[in-house]
C-alpha cells in the first residue's frame, strides 16, 4: 500500500523535475534603467525569483500550458503577461515595468492653494505646524496670517487675502458653510476663530481663483476637514493662566464620540499683561463641542459635529468720533451644528451631502444705548463625483442657503432692521488629466439670490502642468459674487451682490522635504459698495459704484532639511491694491493694505531639554490712513509693523502622566504697533481733528499652559 | 474492487497533504532565510518570496504577515525617509491584507503596532503624537486578543527603553517589563511552526544590555 503511494509520489515530482522550464529576462523601467529587486513570478505557484543588481532574473518552473506572468515591484504598476511554458525548454522576456502614481510626482491643480493634510503627502502644511505657530496664539486664522497673501491686519484678526477685506474669505467645514467663524469682537480689537485647530485633520486654504464648488466669497476660502473616526479612547484637561479645558473620547466599534469643553477668562492673564485698554469686566468665554462620527457600511460615514459657545465682556471705549468714554458691555452666544454623509455608490459615484445650521445671537450695550443681533442659517448641500474614466472626474451638486437677519437698536427710540434671504446655487466642474503630466479643471456656478432678486452664473478654469519631476506651472482664473455685507444689506437690500475676476499664476518646486513657491496674481473689483457716510440708513445713500483692483506677487519657502531638527518657512507678498469704495472720495490704497508683508516661522525641537520651541518674526509695511488735518486722501502713512513671538513646549511626566506644558509669548520685544488712527469728526477750538491710535489690546502677552493627559 | 477505492481515497488525502506539505515546506525555507537575512536586498528578496507565497495561498494570512515583517525590518535598515515611508506602505499593503483574512489575530496586530514606531522615527515632531495613540491602541487590542502574546511585552518594553525619562521612559521602567516579556517568552508555544515565534533571543539581549 505504501509503496503504491510512495511510487506514485515519486512518479509525480520526478515527471514534473523532468518537465522543467526556464524563465530568465530583465526587468526595467520604461527608460530602461535596471529595476534590482522586483518579484517576478508565475501567479498560483511558488516560483518565481527577485532580480539581481542588474535587473536579471531567472527562475526554472515545472508548470505546464498557458500561465499568468506577473512582476511586482514598489513604486511601480504591477505587470502581468500569459506566457505558454510549452513553446520552448527556456523562455525569455524582458519586462518593462510603469511608475504608478506618487502622489508628489503626480500634477495636482494647486494655483492660489495652500493645503494642510495630515494623509495627503502633497501638501505644504501639516495640521501641527497651524497648532503651534506662535503668532498665531492656536488660532487657525492667526496662522494663515503667516502664508504670503494674507495682510496683517491687527486690529481685526479676521484673514483679509490680496487685497481684499476680512469679509471676503469665507470659512467651510466638510464642505459646509459657517456663517460666523469668528467671535463677536470690541471696536478695535482683534477677533478669533471658534474653533480649535486640534478639531481638525486638514485644512484647504485657496488665496484666490478657487473650485466652482464654493461660492459667495470674493477673496478666499478656508475649508476645514474635521477629524475622521477616532480609534483611541483619551481624555486629558488642560489648565491655563486664561482658564481650564478638558476633553474626552469614547471609542465604538464603527463610531467614535469626542465632547470638549473650556471655560476662559482673561481676568488673570490681564493682571500679568499690561492692557491698554481699560476692562471692566474682562473677557469671559464658555464653549462646548460634540462631535460623533459614525461609520455606515463600507464606504459610508456620518459626522456630526456641533458647537456652543457664549461670551460676555464690558469696557470702557474711549470713542473719539463721538467725544465721549463709552461704556460697552458685549454678550453673545452661537450654536453651530453640522451633519455630513459621504459614501461611495458603487465604483464609479461618490456622494456628498451635508445639512449645516447656525444661529448667532450679539448684544452690544453702548452706555444705555442698546444694538441686538441676530442671525440665523440654515444650509442644505448634494453634491455627486463620477469617475467617468482614470482621466476624467465630473463634480456637480447645489446646495440651498436660507439665512436670516434681525438687528434691534435701542437709541433715542426703537429701531428693527430685519432681512432675509434665500440663495440657491449649483455648480458643476470636470477635471481631466490626459497625461500624469497635465491636468485642467473647468467648472461653471450659478447663483440665485432671493433678497437681491438676480442670478449669476460665473466660469472657473484652472490647469496645471508638470514642469520637471519635482516642479509645476499652474494657472487659474474665474469671476466670483458675493453678496453685500449684512450691515448694508440691512439699509440697502436693493444692492447688488460684488464681483471680482481673479488671475493666478503659480510655480512650485516641491520635494518631500522643501517647497519653493512664486504666484503672480491680478484680481479686479466691480459693483463694490459705496454710500455716503458711515452708517448711513436711507437705502438711497448705497450703490454698486464702487471698484479696485489689486497685483502682487507672493513667495513661500519651506525646507525641513537643511538644518537639523528644524523646520522653517519664509513667506514674503508684495501687494499693489486700490479701491473706490464705502465712503473713499477717489481711488485708494485702503488702509488695510501693507505693500510689503513677511513672515518667519522656524521650528526646532531641542532634544537635550525635551523642548519644541517655535518663533515668528512678522513684518509689514507701513498702512495708509486718512488724516483729516491735512489735504487729500489717504494722506498719511503708519509706522512699519513688527512682532516677534515665541512658544515652547516642554514634555514632562506629571505623577506618572503624560503631559506638556506651553509657554506662549506674544510681541517678545515690545513694538509698539500701531495699526491707525480713529479722528475726531470736528475739529477742536485750535481747528485741529484730534487722533486716537488704534493698538493691540496688549503690548507683551505671556499664556501659561499645562496640559495633561488622563 | 474495495482495496481499489481505498487507494483512491488514500491517493487523494496524500494529495491534500501534499499541498499542505508544500505550503508548510516553501513557508519553513522561507522563515527560515527570513532570520538570518541582514541586508536590504536580502530581505526584499525574502519578502518577495513570502508574496509569492501569497498570491498562492490566497487564504492564508502568516504569508502576508512574514511579508508584512520583511518591509518593517527594511524600513529600520534605510537611511532615506521618503523609500522608507514607500516600504512602510508596502509593509501596511501586506497587513492590511492580512487583517482583512484575520480580523483578530493577536500577532496582526501586534505587528501593526510593530510598524508605527517606524513611521514615528521619520517625522517624530508631526507624527509622534498622533501616532504613538495609535500604537498603544493596535497593542491593547492585540494583548486583549491573546494576553500571553510575548511579542507585545517585548515591543512594550522596547519604546519604554527608548522613550525620553520625561515621558515616564527609561531603563528603570523597561527592566520589569523585558522580565515580563522573558516570562511569557519562556511559557510560549507556537500554533505551528511556521506561526510567529521570533523575538525571544532578542529581548534576552537588550535584557542583558539593560541590566549593565
Amino acid at each position: 500500500m505504501r509503496s503504491i503511494i510512495s511510487i506514485i509520489l515519486l512518479f509525480l515530482s520526478s515527471a514534473s523535475l523532468f518537465a522543467q522550464v526556464q524563465l530568465t529576462g530583465k526587468v526595467t523601467d520604461t527608460k530602461n534603467n535596471p529595476l534590482p529587486g522586483a518579484n517576478v513570478f508565475i501567479q498560483n505557484s511558488y516560483d518565481g525569483a527577485t532580480t539581481d543588481s542588474l535587473g536579471n532574473f531567472s527562475f526554472k518552473t515545472s508548470l505546464k500550458g498557458i500561465q499568468d506572468l506577473s512582476a511586482s515591484f514598489i513604486g511601480y504598476k504591477p505587470f502581468n503577461q500569459k506566457v505558454d511554458l510549452e513553446a520552448a525548454k527556456t523562455i525569455s522576456i524582458n519586462i518593462h515595468l510603469e511608475e504608478s502614481e506618487d502622489q508628489l510626482d503626480e500634477v495636482v491643480v494647486n494655483a492660489g492653494t495652500f493645503e494642510a493634510s495630515d494623509e495627503k503627502k502633497a501638501v505644504v502644511l501639516r495640521v501641527f505646524d497651524i497648532a503651534t505657530t506662535p503668532s498665531a496664539q492656536g488660532d487657525i486664522f492667526g496662522a494663515f496670517g503667516t502664508l504670503p497673501g494674507v495682510q496683517k491686519v491687527g486690529e481685526d484678526g479676521r484673514v483679509f487675502v490680496r487685497g481684499g477685506e476680512g469679509y471676503e474669505t469665507k470659512t467651510f467645514m466638510d464642505g459646509m458653510l459657517v456663517s460666523s467663524p469668528y467671535t463677536s469682537k470690541m471696536p478695535d480689537m482683534p477677533t478669533r476663530g471658534r474653533f480649535s485647530p486640534l478639531l481638525f485633520s486638514g485644512t484647504l486654504f485657496s488665496t484666490g481663483a478657487y473650485s466652482a464648488e464654493y461660492g459667495q466669497a470674493l477673496s478666499s476660502i478656508v475649508d476645514m476637514k474635521t477629524n475622521s473616526i477616532e480609534t483611541e479612547e483619551k481624555s486629558s484637561i488642560s489648565v491655563m493662566t486664561v482658564g481650564l479645558m478638558g476633553s474626552t473620547t469614547q471609542c465604538g466599534k464603527n463610531s467614535s464620540l469626542s465632547l470638549s469643553g473650556d471655560l476662559l477668562s482673561s481676568a488673570l492673564s490681564n493682571k500679568i499683561n499690561k492692557q491698554q485698554v481699560d476692562w471692566i469686566k474682562a473677557p469671559l468665554t464658555a464653549d462646548a463641542t460634540i462631535m460623533f462620527r459614525q461609520k455606515t457600511g463600507k464606504t459610508g460615514m456620518y459626522k456630526l459635529f456641533g458647537t456652543f459657545n457664549t461670551t460676555s465682556s464690558e469696557m470702557l471705549y474711549p470713542n473719539i468720533q463721538a467725544d465721549a468714554i463709552q461704556d460697552l458691555t458685549l454678550g453673545s452666544s452661537n450654536i453651530y451644528l453640522n451633519n455630513t454623509y459621504n459614501s461611495a455608490l458603487g465604483e464609479k459615484w461618490m456622494l456628498k451631502s451635508g445639512l449645516a445650521w447656525n444661529y448667532d445671537h450679539q448684544n452690544m450695550k453702548i452706555d444705555n444705548d442698546r444694538i441686538t443681533t441676530d442671525q440665523k442659517m440654515v444650509q442644505a448641500k448634494i453634491g455627486f463625483s463620477y469617475f467617468m474614466n482614470e482621466q476624467t472626474e465630473l463634480k456637480f451638486g447645489s446646495d440651498w442657503v436660507n439665512f436670516s437677519y434681525e438687528q434691534k437698536i435701542d437709541m433715542n427710540g426703537n429701531y428693527r432692521l430685519p432681512f432675509s434671504n434665500n440663495e440657491l446655487s449649483g455648480f458643476a466642474e470636470m477635471e481631466y488629466k490626459p497625461s500624469r503630466k497635465l491636468a485642467t479643471r473647468i467648472g461653471l456656478r450659478a447663483e440665485n439670490s432671493s433678497l437681491l432678486n438676480e442670478t449669476t452664473i460665473v466660469p472657473r478654469f484652472s490647469g496645471a502642468y508638470k514642469t520637471g519631476k519635482h516642479s509645476q506651472v499652474s494657472l487659474a482664473c474665474g469671476e466670483f459674487y458675493q453678496n453685500p455685507e449684512n450691515d448694508y444689506l440691512k439699509f440697502a437690500p436693493q444692492l447688488k451682490p460684488e464681483k471680482a475676476s481673479h488671475a493666478v499664476m503659480t510655480w512650485q518646486y516641491q520635494t518631500e522635504k522643501q517647497t519653493f513657491r512664486v504666484e503672480g496674481y491680478l484680481k479686479k473689483y466691480d459693483q463694490l459698495v459705496k454710500y455716503t457716510a458711515p452708517l448711513a440708513t436711507n437705502q438711497l445713500d448705497y450703490s454698486n459704484s464702487g471698484s479696485g483692483k489689486a497685483r502682487g506677487i507672493d513667495v513661500f519657502w519651506r525646507d525641513k532639511q537643511s538644518l537639523k531638527n528644524t523646520d522653517y518657512w519664509i513667506s514674503y507678498s508684495w501687494i499693489d491694491a486700490e479701491r473706490n469704495y464705502k465712503d473713499y472720495s477717489e481711488m485708494a490704497v485702503p488702509s488695510f493694505v501693507s505693500e510689503h508683508n513677511l513672515s518667519l516661522v522656524f521650528k526646532r525641537f531641542l532634544p537635550a531639554l525635551n523642548t519644541y520651541a517655535s518663533a515668528t518674526y512678522s513684518f509689514a509695511s507701513s498702512r495708509p490712513y486718512h488724516d483729516p488735518n491735512f489735504s487729500g486722501f489717504m494722506n498719511a502713512q503708519t509706522k512699519a509693523y513688527n512682532d516677534i513671538s515665541l512658544s515652547l513646549t516642554y514634555m514632562l511626566n506629571f505623577f506618572g502622566k503624560q503631559a506638556a506644558l506651553h509657554l506662549m509669548l506674544n510681541n517678545l520685544a515690545g513694538f509698539d504697533n500701531i495699526y491707525g488712527y480713529n479722528f475726531a469728526t470736528t475739529p477742536n477750538t485750535e481747528g485741529k481733528y484730534e487722533s486716537s491710535p488704534i493698538r493691540s489690546p496688549f503690548v507683551r502677552q505671556a499664556i501659561l499652559l499645562i496640559n495633561i493627559m488622563l | 474492487m474495495k482495496k481499489s477505492v481505498f487507494i483512491l481515497v488514500m491517493l487523494l488525502i496524500s494529495g491534500v497533504s501534499f499541498a499542505n506539505e508544500a505550503y508548510q515546506k516553501a513557508m519553513k525555507l522561507a522563515i527560515d532565510r527570513l532570520f538570518q537575512t541582514q541586508t536590504i536586498q536580502e530581505y526584499v528578496d525574502v519578502a518577495n518570496q513570502f508574496e509569492r507565497i501569497s498570491t498562492m495561498e490566497k487564504k492564508e494570512w502568516l504569508p502576508l504577515y512574514y511579508a508584512s515583517f520583511s518591509y518593517i525590518m527594511i524600513s529600520f535598515r534605510e537611511t532615506d525617509n521618503a523609500k522608507k515611508d514607500q516600504y512602510l506602505d508596502q509593509a501596511q499593503k501586506y497587513l492590511d491584507q492580512a487583517m482583512s483574512i484575520e480580523p483578530n489575530e493577536s500577532e496582526l496586530l501586534m505587528l501593526q503596532g510593530f510598524l508605527y514606531p517606524s513611521r514615528i522615527n521619520i517625522d517624530p515632531i508631526n507624527r509622534g503624537m498622533a501616532l504613538m495613540g495609535k500604537m498603544n491602541a493596535a497593542l491593547e487590542k492585540a494583548l486583549e486578543l491573546n494576553p500571553d502574546n510575548p511579542r507585545v511585552y517585548y515591543l512594550r518594553a522596547t519604546m519604554t527603553a527608548n522613550m525620553p525619562e520625561a515621558f515616564g521612559g527609561g531603563a528603570a521602567k523597561a527592566l520589569p517589563l523585558y522580565q515580563k516579556a522573558a516570562e511569557k517568552f519562556e511559557l510560549f508555544k507556537p500554533k505551528s511552526e511556521i506561526h510567529p515565534n521570533w523575538g525571544k533571543d532578542i529581548n534576552a539581549t537588550d535584557l542583558q544590555k539593560i541590566q549593565k
